[in-house]
């Protein structure tokens, strides 16, 4: 299927391919749910195929995405607080999430990021999985720069916190 | 940067999402179609429906006004009948 964006000339299906694994994992390591994550992910792309007539260039394209998927996967996490859920601990982590120098490690520290409130959880995502600036994410997220970089500080001192309490701090490493 | 920020840039880094999803994109875009054609097709099954009703309407109303005629042009008949009848009378 071949749908090009009206203004711009791109192809619907290329920006699918494109960003998936973007818009995908902003979803998942925020929500930390997978199923949901492609729920949204979908979502985000089923926007942008109706609202392709507004969009200007690839550049622009990215942009939209970028930011959908931002607010999709917080008014999903919303909407989950709201419903009955899944311990985040019982959820089971996938075979393939394993990058880290420690698969264990890297499996808490996901689990440890998206137990954090949904503010310094998104800017936990944006840093660490986009490698945006403060200021990027500041602009994203419409707050100002010293909140972002506070945030940080305090969800980096949490998880060193939390991970010593389970014997994975640095002194262990 | 630091052992944690290190480890956090890997247990976060990208993934691609479970096989197939292009396809469902695909196809959920498919299923939905096109918002114009939508309306389209649903403002047709209006005008269709209204149509319908307005002819019908008009067929009864047709119908209706030709028992009307038809009683008139009987009474007329009759009541000529009896004029006829009461001048023969007269004279």
């Amino acid at each position: 299927m071949l749908v090009y964006l009206e203004k711009s000339g791109c192809d619907f299906t290329a920006l699918v391919r494109e960003h998936q694994g973007m818009v995908f994992s902003i979803a998942w390591h925020f929500l930390h749910d997978r199923s949901l994550a492609e729920e949204v992910a979908q979502e985000v792309f089923l926007g942008l195929h109706r609202n392709l007539g507004r969009i200007e260039s690839e550049a622009h394209a990215a942009s939209w995405i970028r930011k959908v998927a931002v607010q999709r996967s917080i008014d999903e996490g919303r909407r989950r607080l709201r419903r009955p859920q899944v311990a985040l601990e019982d959820i089971p982590e996938p075979a393939s999430s394993g990058r880290t120098s420690d698969p264990l490690l890297g499996a808490t520290l996901r689990r440890l990021v998206a137990s954090l409130p949904e503010t310094p959880r998104m800017v936990m995502v944006l840093r660490y999985q986009e490698d945006w600036e403060p200021s990027e994410i500041a602009e994203m997220l419409a707050m100002p720069v010293a909140t972002v970089k506070s945030h940080l500080q305090r969800s980096l001192a949490l998880l060193r916190e939390k991970l010593a309490r389970r014997g994975m701090g640095a002194k262990e490493r | 940067m630091d052992w944690l920020e290190e480890e956090l840039r890997r247990a976060l880094a990208r993934e691609e999402p479970p096989e197939g999803f292009e396809r469902r994109v695909r196809q959920a875009v498919a299923r939905r179609g096109f918002p114009a054609r939508r309306w389209l097709a649903a403002a047709a099954v209006v005008i269709m429906a209204v149509g319908a009703g307005t002819g019908y309407r008009e067929y009864r109303g047709r119908v209706a006004k030709e028992q009307v005629k038809l009683a008139i042009r009987m009474a007329a008949v009759s009541a000529n009948h009896i004029q006829n009848h009461v001048r023969g009378v007269i004279r």
